[in-house]
């Protein structure tokens, strides 16, 4: 892979703050045209870690390439395109206005942006033959219309490299799915998308690649087929007919066959133990006469590679924060 | 630079577009002709006091020095008043009287003359016009003439003789001069001087606490993150500066402008009509001091530059201040509270406005219009007012050019960290901390 196949390389970056290190010896590189997953729990150093790409705030140490360019360099950041976590617009100007401004922080020249507009305005179902919502002022709409403008204006620029930071938190279902529509979208057109998130079955279905970071740390990275096939193998799905016996219980509760036993609705999903197979415990849970209905060894969720990895308290902090 | 002239644009149209701006400058011309006419039209009316009301005049003095006082008010006025003479004793019960017929309004005021009168020391006036000025001047003025035609008609000498001596009515022409020779009017210059410290000063507050408002608006709506992921967090601090700027500068220029065209074409219009609508000469010399505040004092273009520069100077000074507070605040509540400091800075150069005007030369003076903080307002009035030494000015400048460029550096760095935190507000060794941040 060459530099300039990268989208974002991010080699031993470090970032401390007076009383505590935000992000500690970051590395990572993101392909070109890939949906990629920045995952992690409330203060793993997520945003810090987006501000850094984005010139925001400075690393301590380290370096960061964009495009195969440092990310300082004039004009890159121009073809980056952010959502910040926390939302907003200048609430007194019109719709039109605001947009046409942050296109030209973005370098779009006005009547390039003026075109733009209104083919987003229309896309987006903001302007219509009754009526054009562009001429009005930003607190004249509603929430989900200004999450809507404010998605253009990340875009108008039309950017090589999108940078979402919790992009589904407090958005209505039809957003979110005008959203992970423009994602695959954008995917299409050979564009780089970064998300920052703790919503895993968001991340699990657009994600081509993925990075779990927790204390400002790299706790794993990789393409998503890569990450399941390290974890795969561990778990296994079980479904009885009826209450399971003593004798099957007594197994599932084996410590030196089975580590966790989750029970879902309809099965249970066992984590098998470190050097015990699928077929040891198939076998003896035949041989205690167990009524099988399913049996069948799974795929770890993100979810639980993300609890494996983080932590179940790391995991509950980062769904009631977010960070 | 395109990213720096967006911002500039967007400050200065969304500012310049809203109601209240547009209010304010309108109230400006507004506010100069309240006062600069409405007196103007209020000596011509306070004339209309006297003229159809009366006045009793109580005589006890045993020579008929009223009827003198009515002679003497005749000449300035056409009021007639009415005079009964008395005997000393019954001055008590000729009192009582005349104050029911004050109360009743059928009297505006009765005057007392009596042996002190004549020996020219006292006179009582009691009425409801006590506190018009121009009447108590004429009454006082009526009483002294008759007073003193009184005694040089003892010493023989005749009434029309008296009349033609007595009547002197100097108007003093004031000329300031400087070292430089150069010449001023006086009172034109000191009024206008205050006038415009004290425009600067509420410029300066005004536009600072803009600045201050336009942060905070931008922080607490989140909007400025994404801002400054596209900018440099220096160029939006700068772009908003000057955007602001330019919204106050465009305010002053209507302010000035208009004030200047009122004083050259309303006044002198309502001047024309005050003098046709009076020969009185108390009426003509009011209306002279009032042409002397409305003829504007030719400045030289080299004390128009300074005052430009002092503004200019002044305003970015205070902005960065003001721009660095706001960033370390959630909101305008917040804010109130931690912008006092730099509103104190403001707020004591204010009070020392009218001591500097009226001392310009003294210690406190000089000081004032040097320290960076108080120079923009008090040097462009101490220089309209006198002669102040070229070196000052330099010094003032400098050093206000050198706290400038302090405060956008501290301010910068202030505004950099501060824009993107929030919850509790930083003490100020966090705030040295944050200077400290790469």
């Amino acid at each position: 892979m060459t530099m300039s196949d990268l989208a974002i390389d991010i080699r031993g970056v470090t970032k401390r703050y007076a009383e505590h290190v935000a992000v500690r010896d970051l590395s990572l590189q993101v392909p070109s045209g890939a949906v990629y997953g920045l995952l992690g729990p409330n203060g793993a150093g997520k945003t810090t870690t987006i501000r850094m790409i984005l010139d925001i705030i400075a690393p301590d140490q380290g370096t960061i390439t964009l495009f195969g360019q440092r990310h300082t360099e004039k004009g890159v950041l121009d073809r980056v395109g952010y959502l910040p976590e926390e939302r907003g617009l200048y609430k007194k100007m019109k719709v039109r206005d605001v947009l046409k401004f942050l296109a030209q922080l973005k370098g779009v020249p006005a009547k390039t942006a003026d075109v733009r507009i209104n083919a987003w305005l229309e896309r987006m179902s903001l302007k219509t033959a009754e009526k054009d919502w562009g001429n009005a002022k930003v607190d004249e709409l509603s929430r989900g219309m200004q999450q809507k403008v404010q998605f253009v204006g990340t875009l108008l620029h039309d950017p090589d490299l999108v940078i979402l930071d919790e992009p589904f938190s407090g958005l209505d279902p039809i957003n979110a799915q005008a959203l992970k529509d423009t994602v695959v979208e954008l995917k299409t057109r050979g564009k780089t998308v970064i998300f920052s998130t703790h919503i895993m079955d968001n991340a699990e279905k657009l994600c081509d690649a993925v990075c779990i970071i927790a204390n400002g740390q790299k706790v794993l990275d990789g393409s998503m087929s890569d990450v399941k096939a390290a974890h795969a193998g561990h778990n296994v799905a079980v479904a009885f007919d009826g209450a399971p016996s003593t004798a099957v219980e007594a197994i599932l509760h084996d410590t030196s066959l089975v580590t966790s036993v989750d029970e879902q609705n309809r099965f249970l999903e066992l984590e098998l133990a470190p050097g015990a197979s699928s077929g040891q415990l198939l076998q003896r849970l035949v041989t205690a006469g167990a009524s099988l209905q399913r049996f069948e060894r799974v795929q770890p969720s993100l979810h639980q590679i993300f609890l494996e990895k983080v932590g179940a308290t790391g995991i509950e902090a980062g769904m009631s924060g977010h960070g | 630079m395109d990213k720096l002239k967006a911002i500039i644009r967007r400050e200065y149209l969304e500012r310049v577009r809203t109601k209240w701006f547009i209010i304010a400058t309108l109230l400006g011309p507004v506010m100069f002709l309240a006062l600069t006419v409405l007196p103007m039209l209020f000596v011509a009316r306070t004339k209309a006091t006297v003229a159809s009301s009366n006045i009793t005049i109580i005589d006890a003095t045993g020579v008929a020095l009223g009827q003198r006082v009515v002679t003497e008010m005749k000449d300035t006025t056409d009021v007639h008043p009415q005079v009964s003479v008395i005997a000393p004793s019954d001055v008590a019960a000729a009192e009582s009287l005349a104050t029911r017929a004050i109360m009743s309004q059928q009297r505006l005021g009765y005057l007392i003359l009596d042996s002190s009168t004549l020996a020219g020391k006292t006179a009582r006036y009691t009425g409801r016009n006590t506190s018009t000025v121009p009447d108590m001047r004429r009454i006082s003025t009526a009483v002294e003439s008759a007073v003193l035609n009184m005694r040089l008609e003892k010493e023989g000498i005749s009434a029309a003789r008296v009349d033609s001596l007595t009547k002197v009515d100097i108007r003093l022409e004031k000329t300031q001069l400087s070292s430089k020779g150069r010449e001023k009017s006086g009172i034109a210059t000191s009024v206008v001087g205050l006038m415009m410290s004290f425009l600067l000063y509420i410029v300066l507050l005004l536009y600072g606490q803009t600045v201050l408002r336009s942060v905070i608006e931008e922080k607490s709506t989140r909007v400025a993150e994404v801002v400054i992921s596209s900018v440099r967090p220096e160029i939006l601090m700068e772009g908003k500066i000057i955007g602001i700027g330019c919204v106050a500068v465009t305010q002053l220029a209507v302010w000035i402008g208009s004030s200047a065209w009122i004083a050259a074409n309303v006044i002198p219009m309502v001047l024309r009509r005050n003098a046709a609508a009076s020969t009185s000469a108390e009426l003509a010399s009011a209306a002279r001091s009032s042409e002397m505040l409305s003829t504007l004092p030719s400045f030289s273009v080299g004390f128009m530059v300074a005052v430009l520069l002092y503004f200019v100077l002044g305003y970015v000074f205070y902005a960065c201040l003001y721009a660095a507070v706001g960033s370390t605040v959630n909101s305008e509540s917040e804010a109130q509270q931690a912008a006092t400091p730099v509103a104190m800075l403001l707020v004591a150069s204010a009070i020392f406005i009218q001591p500097v005007a009226l001392a310009p030369q003294t210690t406190l003076s000089t000081v004032m219009s040097m320290l960076p903080f108080s120079a923009p307002i008090m040097m462009p009035m101490r220089m309209s007012i006198t002669s102040v030494p070229a070196w000052e000015v330099t010094t003032s400048l400098i050093g206000m050019a050198l706290a400038c460029v302090a405060a956008i550096w501290v301010s910068a760095r202030i505004y950099r960290v501060g824009l993107l935190m929030y919850g509790k507000r930083p003490s100020l060794r966090e705030l040295f901390k944050w200077l400290k941040y790469s």
